[in-house]
């Protein structure tokens, strides 16, 4: 009995302490965000669509990892303020964002001129297209008008799915026979249709184009197709020029330049400007 | 945040797109039952013969079909397959692995009606001299059928919305449509409350088909309680 209350004891005395610790690391950085322009005081939540591997993606043991994943907890700790993501499908991270449900949109979407109408939107990134076939068909693509007449896999409701139907119009008032679209809901399976002879290309970006080319099973037979930059994309203002001091501070101090090249994405040229409406 | 956009809600009610849209859910879940009605019978009279060369594999497909989900099993048949050589399309894939998955389910609801019927029954029927498939045919499967109907009807209701899950294979049955014409203007609550209107209209229209076939197979059972109740 006793020695139950020792343990008991013990056990208080340890919370006491581990809590003042934690405590204490929270009092050195205060929020440098006002609680009225988060969803959480003192948290930024971000969501996210880990399924592109090397800029957002979970490993064995469900740990999110990621280029992006590393620049928003970058962020979340320059503003003294805890990284909280949110993993979810891309079709509901806007209306997501609409209804305040996370406070950033951190998943690499594209910067289209319709999306600075509905949200803020920092440019930070360039992306573009890419076109991944099968090991066997690798010489037979290898411009976008080579895919007339074959099936195209592609993830949906993104800027890829978006392009993909734009090339299949283009072709058919070209007078070509046009793409079968089959859209799903993530690039792993797109991927995995594509091994299986179900559809003969899958469009993607060229991050995740490249790395699946890494990994031996996918050429890429196209790059570099439609370039556009990718955003984080906000609600609140306020949040969002917060964001863009940072990702200044980040770029002068060498920081932002040495994660893209530490993951052989090109660095964003130019400045960090804000999109968005009435802007 | 904006209201409910009611002029978007009616231009998307009138959208061709998804109109096709709901047709796909209503051929699927037709073929898809029907296919997995005739296999469930077939599985439940498996189930309850007495040979173990019929009722293990019964037992084992539906313990197979039952315990998995359908997203893996549609996975499996359209990715997996052509690893074997079997390469389906995305409307076969999706037809046989919603009337796969169903059979398993039926072929249970199958086997409750028939165990229902009293075996006094059969044990009649088989006094006056009448085989086992003239047994099954004219005295248990039409007293069964009305036990059958009520949970069958229960399966075609919730098999209308479970055709949505196929999209994961990219068939595009009405909620993958809904969910690409999202993209366009962002209308989410408009279009969701379009397609929810889409599936109500088809399950009320179910309904309707349901309660006319329960007054048929009930006949026999309504007429001897009003004539009970005259008495």
């Amino acid at each position: 009995m006793t020695l139950s209350r020792v343990g008991y004891g013990v056990f208080l005395a340890a919370a006491a302490f581990l809590s003042t610790v934690s405590l204490a690391r929270a009092a050195d950085c205060s929020p440098k965000v006002p609680a009225g322009d988060l969803i959480r005081p003192g948290t930024l939540v971000m969501s996210t669509n880990p399924t592109l591997p090397p800029l957002q993606y979970v490993d064995n043991s469900g740990t999110l990892k990621g280029m992006r994943i590393e620049l928003g907890t970058d962020i979340a700790k320059r503003l003294c303020l805890v990284a909280d993501y949110i993993q979810i499908d891309f079709d509901a991270m806007i209306p997501g964002l609409e209804t305040g449900r996370w406070d950033m949109i951190n998943t690499g979407i594209f910067f289209t001129p319709a999306r600075t109408k509905i949200m803020y939107m920092i440019p930070y990134e360039n992306q573009a297209i890419s076109i991944s076939v099968r090991n066997d068909e690798k010489g037979r693509i290898t411009k976008p008008d080579d895919l007339s007449g074959k099936s195209v896999g592609v993830e949906i409701g993104g800027f890829e799915e978006a392009q993909t139907r734009a090339l299949d119009a283009a072709l058919r008032q070209k007078g070509m026979p046009g793409l079968t679209i089959h859209t799903f809901d993530t690039y792993a399976i797109a991927y995995q249709a594509l091994a299986a002879g179900q559809v003969d290309a899958v469009t993607s970006i060229d991050g995740v184009a490249e790395q699946y080319q890494a990994q031996g099973a996918f050429p890429r037979a196209v790059s570099g197709m439609d370039p556009t930059p990718v955003a984080l994309a906000f609600k609140n203002k306020e949040l969002a020029e917060d964001v863009v001091a940072v990702l200044d501070a980040m770029k002068k101090d060498g920081s932002y330049d040495k994660l893209f090249a530490s993951y052989g994405v090109p660095p964003f040229a130019g400045g960090f400007k804000l999109y968005g409406p009435g802007l | 945040m904006q209201g409910f956009n009611w002029a978007g809600f009616f231009e998307y009610l009138g959208n061709l797109y998804l109109f096709e849209g709901a047709l796909t859910t209503i051929w699927l879940t037709a073929v898809s039952i029907t296919v997995g009605l005739v296999l469930g019978f077939i599985l439940a009279l498996m189930r309850l013969s007495r040979p173990a060369l019929l009722r293990v594999p019964a037992l084992f497909y539906i313990w197979l079909f039952r315990g998995t989900p359908l997203l893996v099993q549609l996975i499996v048949i359209y990715t997996g397959l052509p690893q074997f050589g079997i390469r389906l399309s995305v409307v076969e894939s999706a037809l046989l692995g919603l009337s796969l998955n169903e059979a398993a389910y039926l072929a249970e609801v199958v086997r409750a009606g028939i165990e229902a019927v009293p075996s006094g029954q059969v044990k009649a029927a088989q006094a006056l001299g009448l085989r086992d498939r003239q047994v099954m045919r004219y005295v248990v499967m039409p007293q069964a059928l009305r036990i059958i109907v009520p949970p069958l009807g229960n399966s075609v209701n919730g098999l209308l919305k479970t055709t949505s899950i196929t999209s994961v294979i990219s068939m595009e049955e009405l909620l993958r449509r809904t969910q690409i014409l999202i993209q366009e203007r962002f209308m989410v609550l408009e279009l969701f409350a379009v397609a929810a209107l889409y599936y109500l209209l088809m399950t009320t229209a179910w309904d309707f088909v349901q309660r006319r076939i329960e007054r048929h197979y009930g006949r026999p059972y309504n007429a001897a309680a009003a004539a009970l109740e005259q008495r």
